[in-house]
């Protein structure tokens, strides 16, 4: 029968992942004659991502797509996907998050989350931003560094000797300029949109973390839905987001030249300087996901 | 449909507005027939007011009140006379700048008319004004706090609209400056036509005394910014280290403040902050059900069969807002109208959100001074005994112009955003 | 005899309402130096390369409580926006009965929240569940009980218990002061409140 589904998701239009949920709910009308339709919500304006999350959980709302950190503060096996040098490089993103060790990691989501997982759409590798002179991962050390607060997070840039200061995103730009942090992680397409390049003095590609969303179903409303609409929207989802991935990893290289073309040093963080790090969060975070180490031998091969 | 008329019948039996919205919430859950939207309720009003930049009005109050306990408020005002007081209409202008000097520290209008009132209209009346102009004057005064930073109105506008604090903040600075100035030039005139009296002659001794007596106020200001621009603390935390400033200046330099009058100041900023987070908390709840029954988006559609470009939409929306402020005021205001009108502004006619919320701010902010609710009005009748009907018809000009700064915000978007990054 | 029960209940009804005020103003003015104490340290602690993590978080939700304790309070003591526009014009009469009328909406709302946060919170299922969040997660898609806040990392139902709390002060206050407005009891003047006359901030 018709259905009208909702989708909620936190990103302002015109986000690549607010175009992606638009071309799914095209693709999905198109494919049933106008029988199956999606209205996006975006900016969070059915409310932030525990809001939504509660809405999916209670059939209020059909669809999200909700980033990884939210996931993974309720299930550590997901925040295994958030953890530092699993790949090295957001081409590798992109081939890692379609790889089946990253999809099954979906698994524990209607147990745990009431949501069925149908896939992951991306953001690039999260680089530093500075207002002190970085080149080494050794220099992290000491600097007050805003973060998105993921617990993942934390202990990465713990373990690396900085000071994580949590500082709400639309006062990210000010707190920099002000000095109230010496530094700033963020991906780089965002930070192009907020020119963070602007009140930094070198940005320090870590290659470290990224932030994936998941595309999830409130687990009562699939249960309600015939077989067929379900391989339907599986299979649309699954090509949206595979779009999306794709063009997302081939943005990033004019991102790149966008930022070389700033006044201000854009370095790499050294490989070997990694491996002490590496070894650090695991013994954190191995008990805690112990997926952790099956998506590393993945990562490796990518 | 059924969810309006059900808002509009709460709202006129004077149920207060904040449960107008969260009865008519649930009374469109109801209708809905998705009854599972009764579980996410509860989550929808916490959520609503769950965010940082809420944390500033809390803030903002208990400086207003510090500030006023330590009767700084009283020296500003002697600061001003004795800049502009031998002007003709010297009053009159002390009135506004003092007005200004303190928007600088106080976030709303009516807390500020209230206490200018008490002090300004007194002063006027012993000088020979009329007692009605003298308090209608102080209300368009108290227009400018929540204009120039700080700002409880722009805090809660940034919040909705999902922008930055700072950046709102920053935003009102230049029409604030200009509003300044505008009710100025009306002061010059309408002083030539009606002959208003100057204040007492002060030699520019007496002057710069009175000046050296008075600076220390200014420390209030200076330390908020100071901090900001320091990299001590935010926009919000400013607030907080404003205060503390204001205490200090209330102990040890005015003597007036003491320790023991903190605990009812803490009381009455916790309250009075509570009215209005409560209004974001019901505001959240009804936008949601507004935003699951697909108003914003079909009102939306209405407006571009109206509206063909920024323009003539800027302009319908100032007419909207000017109706609706004759009737709401100020947040409950803000609250209703700018779910459904921001996403068509900066969707359809790619307006930049902070343009449009100045823009939406002193529409409503006016619609205070505006009969038939007119709260500034009523603050200021009710601290002087004026008449409140009579105090708009004698301070028409004053509204004129407001309207004329409201056209010239439209149009120029640079007015608002020239000191925005 | 009925008559004297009647009155019995409005005297508890009456007696809790105060209670809960007092308590109220309390718990506000604690709030109120928490968040500026909190605000304070963060400045300090960031200032001098100590940032402690969870203060934000802390102060967000302090704001939430102030919030919804606030609105209890000041449903008792009347301060809030509400058009008068329409009863003003009414004749004492009908001003009373459209008085009887919006408070009784106050009671129908603290009833139909405290409803809602039931279903939401769902205090008989999580009891068969033996009080298991996990179980009752399992059973019923209510994953409440087993949600941890970001930084601060408690149990958010603990910090959601607000909104039961004003549920039930709201219901209270609200059949006080209905009471007040049938003129059933005598109004009284809460204590230990400095207001003055604005009614309202903007
Ligand atoms: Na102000
Ligand atoms: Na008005």
């Amino acid at each position: 029968q018709a259905k009208e589904f909702r989708l909620g998701l936190i990103t302002p239009n015109g986000h690549s992942w607010n175009k992606a949920a638009l071309k799914f709910g095209d693709e999905l009308k198109a494919a049933t004659n106008g029988r199956l339709t999606l209205t996006v919500f975006h900016s969070g304006q059915l409310g932030n991502e525990p809001a939504m999350m509660q809405q999916l959980q209670s059939g209020a709302l059909d669809m999200g797509f909700i980033q990884a950190a939210e996931l993974g503060s309720r299930v550590p096996h997901i925040a295994a996907i958030n953890a530092p040098y699993i790949v090295r490089s957001t081409p590798a993103v992109a081939k890692f998050v379609r790889h089946p060790a990253a999809v099954k990691l979906f698994d524990v989501l209607p147990q745990e989350t009431g949501t069925i997982g149908l896939g992951w759409g991306i953001t690039g590798m999260r680089a530093v931003f500075s207002s002190k002179d970085l080149n080494t991962l050794a220099d992290i050390k000491g600097m007050k560094l805003r973060i998105n607060p993921t617990p993942v997070y934390r202990d990465f840039y713990s373990s690396l000797g900085a000071a994580p200061t949590p500082i709400p995103t639309p006062q990210v730009f000010d707190a920099m300029a002000n000095g109230q942090v010496d530094g700033l992680e963020a991906d780089l397409e965002f930070s192009w949109n907020q020119r963070f390049d602007k009140v930094s003095k070198v940005i320090l590609q870590m290659n470290a973390v990224f932030m994936p969303m998941a595309a999830v179903v409130s687990g009562r409303v699939w249960q309600s839905l015939p077989a067929a609409d379900r391989e339907l929207i599986t299979k649309s989802i699954k090509s949206t987001l595979d779009a999306q991935i794709d063009e997302l990893a081939g943005n990033e290289p004019a991102l790149i030249e966008n930022f070389k073309k700033a006044p201000i040093p854009i370095r790499q963080v050294d490989a070997k300087d990694t491996e002490a790090v590496i070894a650090e969060f695991d013994k954190i975070w191995l008990p805690k996901a112990p997926v952790l180490a099956e998506l590393r031998k993945v990562g490796a091969t990518l | 449909m059924i969810t309006s008329a059900a808002f509009m019948a709460f709202m006129l039996v004077g149920v207060p507005i904040g449960l107008c919205l969260c009865l008519a919430g649930l009374v469109y859950i109801a209708a809905s027939g998705n009854p599972v939207l009764f579980q996410s309720y509860p989550l929808q009003l916490f959520g609503g007011v769950d965010s940082y930049g809420l944390i500033a009005i809390p803030l903002f109050i208990l400086i207003g009140e510090i500030m006023n306990g330590g009767g700084i408020t009283r020296r500003i005002v002697d600061m001003a006379m004795a800049f502009v007081g031998s002007l003709k209409g010297g009053l009159a202008y002390v009135n506004i700048l003092a007005n200004m000097f303190i928007s600088s520290i106080l976030g709303s209008a009516t807390a500020q008319v209230a206490i200018m009132a008490q002090i300004m209209v007194p002063e006027m009346e012993k000088k020979g004004y009329d007692k009605t102009f003298a308090a209608g004057l102080t209300a368009y005064g108290g227009m400018l706090g929540p204009i120039i930073p700080p700002s409880v109105m722009f805090v809660v506008y940034s919040v909705l609209a999902q922008v930055s604090v700072s950046d709102m903040l920053i935003a009102g600075i230049v029409p604030g400056v200009i509003l300044t100035v505008m009710f100025c030039l009306v002061i010059a005139l309408m002083g030539y036509v009606y002959n208003y009296p100057r204040a007492d002659h002060q030699t520019p001794r007496q002057r710069i005394m009175t000046i050296l007596r008075t600076s220390p106020t200014l420390l209030i200001p200076i330390v908020i910014v100071g901090s900001i621009l320091g990299g001590l603390a935010n926009a919000t935390e400013s607030a907080a280290v404003g205060a503390v400033a204001a205490a200090l200046v209330g102990k040890f330099w005015t003597r007036e403040f003491e320790f023991s009058q903190l605990p009812q100041m803490m009381l009455r900023s916790a309250i009075y902050s509570a009215i209005v987070l409560f209004l974001v908390a019901a505001a959240a709840v009804f936008s949601w059900v507004l935003i699951f029954g697909k108003v914003p988006q079909e009102t939306a559609a209405w407006i571009q069969t109206v509206a063909k470009d920024p323009v003539s939409f800027m302009l319908i929306c100032n007419v909207i807002l000017l109706v609706i402020g004759t009737v709401i005021d100020g947040i409950p205001g803000l609250i209703m109208t700018v779910p459904i009108l921001l996403p068509v502004a900066t969707e359809v006619y790619h307006i930049d959100p902070r343009q449009f919320g100045v823009v939406v701010v002193i529409n409503l902010v006016l619609g205070l001074l505006s009969p038939p609710v007119g709260l500034c009005f009523f603050v200021a009748a009710a601290v002087t005994g004026a008449k409140p009907g009579k105090m708009f018809m004698v301070t028409l000009p004053f509204f004129v112009i407001s309207c004329v700064l409201l056209v010239l915000l439209s149009l120029y978007p640079s007015l608002s955003l020239i000191l925005v990054k | 005899m009925p008559a004297t029960r009647a009155f019995g209940l409005r005297r508890m009804v009456i007696g809790a309402s105060s209670i809960l005020l007092a308590v109220e103003r309390l718990a506000l003015m604690g709030l109120m130096y928490l968040l500026t104490g909190l605000i304070l340290v963060n400045v300090v602690t960031r200032y001098s390369h100590f940032p402690i993590y969870w203060i934000d978080e802390s102060a967000v939700y302090c704001v939430v409580w102030l919030t919804f304790i606030g609105a209890s309070a000041m449903t008792r003591l009347r301060l809030d926006f509400a058009v008068t526009m329409l009863t003003e014009r009414l004749s004492p009469q009908h001003q009373r009965l459209a008085k009887v009328i919006s408070t009784g909406l106050v009671v129908v709302f603290g009833v139909a929240l405290i409803v809602t946060c039931v279903l939401w919170m769902d205090p008989v299922g999580l009891a068969r569940a033996g009080f298991d969040g996990r179980k009752l997660a399992a059973e019923t898609f209510n994953f409440l009980y087993t949600e941890r806040t970001q930084t601060l990392n408690w149990p958010t139902w603990v910090l959601y218990l607000t909104l039961p709390i004003f549920a039930v002060s709201m219901t209270v206050h609200g059949l006080a002061n209905l009471l007040e407005d049938l003129e059933l009891v005598a109004r009284t003047a809460p204590k230990g409140f400095q207001l003055s006359e604005l009614d309202g901030v903007n």
